[in-house]
């Protein structure tokens, strides 16, 4: 029982978030960082719990929890979609065209270190793609499930004649709007977000001509 | 060298020296408030519990497009009178995405309710309905279903930022409703890519949680229930 004068709504609204319930997590994450020398042999394994989400990644995870729309009958997306992500209330289409988002993921590798805030948009100094000096080759991004568990991969190629360390590690998304601009033409827009930034509690090396493979797992308790 | 095996490598299962247990702090928490009151507006009890379970229609919402091109596959969802239909975003004709907000022809895709039940199922993430659903209304058994209140933006505090739904529920039935399980249901709309065809999904159950201890709601009073997300907590 809970005396009434002791509760109002401002004290509800604390109530939202406890911190005196026991620790059964939600949620569960980790990075993990394999590294291959040119003969393929493994030469160094890391794997560490992910720690920092952004206020973007609550931000995209609101579609499939609240949708897109503020209700049945309103044509104007949700608060988290306009003053989190900035994405438009309401795109301009055409006749009876109309429109549509997704997203995809990808991994991004720097080689800084910075302060984790929820508002990050980038990681301190990311690793260029590409085949010069400090760059790597990234190949292309893959994803799958098992479960509640969400992987997503990347592989990277030290193509270049130097050593690269590998120090910070992001989970980013790109959302795609699509809409209906005039008559059977199509238009979409992007945008690009960080929905994670840690460093690694030890760097990753890559000697000339390594190869790593990079993996990020998101697991929901269900 | 053989990169592809080691990609396919897919742990089922989350290693022990990654779990967030001591000191470690989880990135991401869901947690469940209840606020009971009776006739008079008092508060009479306050429940809190951890949400555990988004089911496996909230997987499949939530995949990145790398998912159905890397593995050529769909997602098929299913909705809460057991029907179905097949999600595969993509930036390529055929595809069907989520409905967006526009000026011209809107299918909403948004949160139609908190939905309260009298009944409880063993696995939340096969969970495609509440097991008992509570109908909206004054006859004996049912609540009145208030509008649920969705949030205006994320909210930061420190390194954490949360955002939370809410929804209130009356009981003018002439005797207690007692609630057992709590699930949110989202209407979805596909839309297809380069076209104007949309398929509708019908409501949609993506998050679903058994109270730990039953919730009964006085005749004449209300209930409010909290749905909070959360990272950094």
């Amino acid at each position: 029982m809970v005396t009434p004068d002791l509760a109002s709504e401002d004290n509800i609204a604390k109530l939202i978030i406890p911190d005196d319930l026991p620790d059964e997590p939600s949620f569960k994450a980790y990075i993990e960082a394999k590294v291959y020398d040119k003969e393929g042999h493994v030469i160094q394994y890391h794997r560490q719990p992910m720690r920092s989400l952004t206020q973007y990644f609550l931000a995209l995870m609101s579609i499939p929890i609240i949708g897109t729309y503020q209700g049945p009958s309103t044509n104007q997306a949700t608060g988290p979609l306009t003053n989190t992500l900035s994405l438009p209330s309401e795109v301009g289409a055409y006749g009876t065209g109309s429109a549509n988002i997704s997203w995809n993921f990808s991994i991004l590798l720097g080689s800084g270190t910075q302060t984790f805030s929820p508002t990050l948009t980038s990681l301190a100094a990311p690793i260029a793609n590409g085949s010069g000096a400090g760059q790597l080759s990234y190949g292309s991004v893959l994803a799958t499930y098992s479960g509640t568990t969400i992987y997503i991969y990347v592989t990277v190629i030290n193509y270049s004649s130097t050593t690269i360390n590998v120090t910070e590690i992001g989970l980013s998304a790109t959302v795609y709007i699509q809409y209906n601009a005039s008559g059977n033409n199509y238009a979409s827009s992007q945008y690009n977000y960080l929905m994670s930034y840690d460093t690694f509690s030890q760097h990753i090396t890559l000697l000339p001509g390594a190869i790593a493979t990079f993996k990020i797992a998101l697991t929901f308790s269900g | 060298m053989m990169i592809g095996k080691t990609v396919d490598d897919v742990n089922v299962r989350m290693p022990e020296d990654t779990h967030d247990t001591g000191k470690h702090i989880p990135t991401f928490n869901a947690y469940l408030v209840v606020v009971v009151r009776d006739s008079r507006g008092n508060i009479v009890k306050v429940h809190r519990q951890r949400s555990h379970s988004p089911t496996a229609n909230f997987i499949g919402l939530f995949l990145p497009i790398a998912y159905f091109t890397s593995n050529n596959v769909s997602y098929t969802i299913t909705n809460v009178t057991s029907g179905t239909c097949v999600y595969q975003p993509n930036n390529t004709s055929g595809a069907q995405d989520i409905s967006y907000p526009n000026t011209a022809t809107n299918k909403q895709t948004y949160l139609v309710m908190i939905q309260v039940g009298s009944g409880q199922q063993s696995n939340p993430y096969t969970a495609t309905a509440l097991a008992a659903p509570i109908a909206n209304g004054s006859g004996a058994g049912q609540l009145v279903y208030k509008s649920a209140v969705l949030p205006q933006s994320i909210s930061i505090n420190g390194n954490t930022a949360y955002f939370y739904v809410t929804q209130s529920f009356n009981n003018i039935s002439g005797g207690t409703v007692t609630i057992t399980e709590v699930g949110l249901l989202l209407q979805v709309q596909l839309t297809n890519y380069n076209a104007t065809s949309t398929t509708n999904c019908g409501q949609v159950l993506v998050w679903y949680d058994v109270l730990s201890s039953p919730i009964s709601v006085p005749n004449a009073g209300s209930v409010t229930i909290y749905y909070t997300f959360t990272v950094n907590p």
